[in-house]
């Protein structure tokens, strides 16, 4: 059956057409209010989206070490006492044991996409007059770019790193007076050097990383880092980013492993990001609640307007229960073309941003994803509040006395 | 006083007569299948209050099929008290209620609702017309609140109604947009939408000058005539009242003369 041609929606459509000005008023109050939770849903996903790839682009979202070294008493609670102060151990460059059949046993894990061999440790690139410090990472070409999209990063030559090939960042490039093809010397603190060519420029948008990183295949690392035939880490990749603290866990049960992921290395971001979800949050449910009320307060003064006709519709023989659904649905379509009206609003401020909130080199500050999905929840949410916030004067028009609504 | 008639249309026969000739039994059987029978309805208002007034004393009446009666009294007599309770949009504090034969008073609130829309129409004194509907949509409203949705033969009938009352230039004009005693012409063919067996008009020409009220008053005249359908109008105008078939006086809350009309018996 046609809905628009059902006694309820066609009277509370008239007495929303009746009440033209207030009824305009509410729904662009209700767009208002869609818009700037959109808006700020959009921006900040958008932000959050933004932080979290730029961090994984050279962060593993898990890392699995080698247990630290600890120092321990010769004889524990013996008759020679206990030490008052025990002092820890420093931590030299160690391998993952056995890390070959640690990696197979990740690899197994649920949710884990991508696993791979790491040695890494410092050095110090030089090349004429200038040295710098730099994190050597060795890599295993075959599957170090499933876990970090290095090669999407290169900005000039290539990323197939081979036995006396290196990859710099553009920051120790523009430090060194590098360029693809150019000859640099790498030397550890053990005093192992190499000289390695520049085959690839990278850039991670991230300066201190574009300074420091280099990468050299995994032989080339562990015979300069003292390491030979080890792993000082394995980096894994997951689905799930958000999984990946709980999948840490998973691999840590049973193993002496230590397993860090990225939840548990940015503590202090992930405090900001929830920070920033409950302020949102907080905005979205006051805007919400705003919303709500700007809806009942229209609706109740409206059912006091209206108070003779409901009286002379219930005199006629309408229900309870139709006098009820006359105002619910006033309520929901005002939310729901309020939010209609919100979502294009918010979309239009959103294509506008990505206009103006530019670095300056012209880029997007950050990336803002129009989620069709938040403006479909938008949507039926505010028809919801609008139907939630139209039920107490509803329930009073459908509980008014006729003879009483009629006398006036 | 109760009162009963056994022939509706059998105007010679007083009541007093009528009520002779029935005993209990018939009496009851009788007023099982008349539009309208009171018995012993009473109304108070601030019950268990202190100042608790009981508006309408024991009311005993029925009204058989195609009457056209009037109730007059003045004002704060329990007229309008009266046509809300016989309207059902007030519950009685004792007695019962009797519409074509069904025990109104003793029926759930939803139930009440229905009856109320099938068997009843309401004209007031104010036509109380849906300003933001036309008039077609007005007349239309009591069978769309009864059927839930429109369709082609409310719209006809609606169309037939307005044409009867001779407003068919003025059906999709908006209901705030005709004169008053159009308005009232209007506000009949609603009350008559759903084909009532009683119609209560509460003050009915209240409002408009004498030609549009005696325009008004022919008309519900020429429906009774025609359909059959009960009238019971409330009026202050004696002028009205003379011109209906029965006039009953109510009084504090009491029906102190309840007669047929003779003047107009006699014309018929």
């Amino acid at each position: 059956m046609n809905p628009f041609a059902r006694f309820e929606t066609i009277v509370a459509f008239r007495f929303m057409r009746e009440g033209l000005t207030q009824s305009l008023l509410i729904i662009f109050g209700v767009a208002l209010g869609a818009g700037v939770i959109i808006f700020m849903s959009a921006l900040l996903a958008g932000m959050q989206a933004n932080i979290v790839r730029r961090t994984l682009n050279f962060q593993a979202p898990i890392e699995i070490l080698a247990p630290d070294q600890v120092a321990r008493q010769l004889h524990e609670g013996g008759p020679a006492g206990v030490a008052a102060q025990i002092q820890p151990r420093s931590q030299q460059l160690r391998s993952v044991d056995q890390w070959q059949k640690v990696r197979a046993e990740v690899a197994g894990v649920p949710g884990v996409i991508g696993v791979t061999p790491v040695v890494s440790g410092p050095g110090f690139a030089r090349r004429g007059e200038a040295t710098k410090s730099v994190t050597i990472t060795g890599i295993d070409i075959e599957s170090y770019f499933d876990v970090i999209a290095l090669p999407e990063k290169i900005v000039a030559g290539r990323h197939d790193v081979g036995p006396l090939d290196i990859i710099i960042g553009i920051e120790l490039a523009k430090d060194l007076g590098t360029t693809v093809g150019d000859k640099l010397y790498l030397t550890t603190a053990s005093g192992v050097a190499s000289t390695l060519t520049v085959i690839g420029i990278f850039d991670f948008g991230n300066k201190g990383v574009n300074e420091r990183n280099v990468y050299v295949s995994l032989r080339t690392a562990q015979s300069l880092l003292d390491l030979v035939g080890g792993a000082s880490s394995i980096a894994v990749k997951v689905q799930d980013p958000f999984a990946a603290e709980t999948i840490a866990q998973t691999i840590r049960g049973g193993t002496d492993l230590e397993v860090d992921s990225w939840i548990k290395t940015n503590a202090q971001f992930f405090s900001a990001m929830a920070a920033q979800i409950l302020a949102n949050t907080l905005i979205r449910f006051f805007v919400g609640l705003t919303v709500a009320l700007g809806i009942a307060s229209v609706l109740v003064v409206s059912v006091v307007q209206k108070s003779k006709e409901i009286g002379i519709l219930r005199a006629m023989g309408t229900a309870r229960a139709q006098v009820l659904r006359v105002f619910l649905i006033q309520g929901g379509f005002m939310g729901f073309t309020g939010a209609l009206a919100g979502a294009l609003l918010a979309w239009g401020f959103l294509i506008l941003w990505r206009g103006v909130a530019k670095n300056p080199d012209g880029t997007p500050l950050f990336i803002v994803v129009i989620e069709p999905s938040l403006f479909a929840i938008a949507c039926v949410g505010a028809t919801l509040v609008g139907v939630l916030a139209a039920a107490v004067p509803a329930l009073r028009a459908a509980r008014l006395d006729p003879a009483v609504a009629i006398r006036g | 006083m109760a009162e009963v008639r056994p022939h509706a249309h059998d105007r010679s026969l007083p009541p007093e007569a009528a009520q002779a000739s029935l005993g209990a039994a018939q009496s009851e059987a009788v007023s099982r299948v008349a539009t309208l029978h009171l018995d012993g309805v009473a109304k108070s208002y601030g019950v268990g209050t202190p100042v608790e007034v009981e508006v309408l004393h024991g009311i005993d009446l029925t009204l058989q099929q195609g009457e056209f009666a009037a109730l007059i009294g003045p004002s704060g007599s329990g007229k309008t008290t009266l046509l809300n309770l016989i309207g059902l949009l007030d519950k009685p504090n004792a007695g019962r209620l009797y519409i074509a034969g069904e025990d109104a008073g003793a029926l759930d609130e939803m139930a009440q609702t229905k009856l109320r829309g099938r068997a009843i129409g309401f004209i007031f004194q104010y036509h109380y017309l849906l300003p933001a509907f036309t008039a077609l949509e007005n007349v239309m409203m009591p069978m769309l609140a009864a059927r839930g949705a429109v369709d082609d033969a409310m719209r006809e009938r609606a169309a037939d109604l307005l044409a009867r009352v001779g407003l068919t230039p003025w059906r999709d004009h908006k209901a705030s947009d005709i004169s008053g005693g159009q308005q009232q012409r209007v506000a009949i063919a609603r009350a008559l939408a759903m084909n009532p067996l009683l119609v209560l008009a509460d003050e009915p020409s209240g409002n408009l000058d004498t030609e549009n009220a005696d325009a008004v008053f022919d008309l519900m005249r020429d429906v009774n005539a025609t359909s059959g359908t009960t009238f019971l109008i409330v009026t202050h105008d004696p002028r009205l009242a003379r011109r209906c078939d029965r006039i009953i006086e109510l009084v504090d809350g009491r029906i102190v003369s309840d007669q047929p009309n003779r003047d107009v018996v006699r014309r018929g």
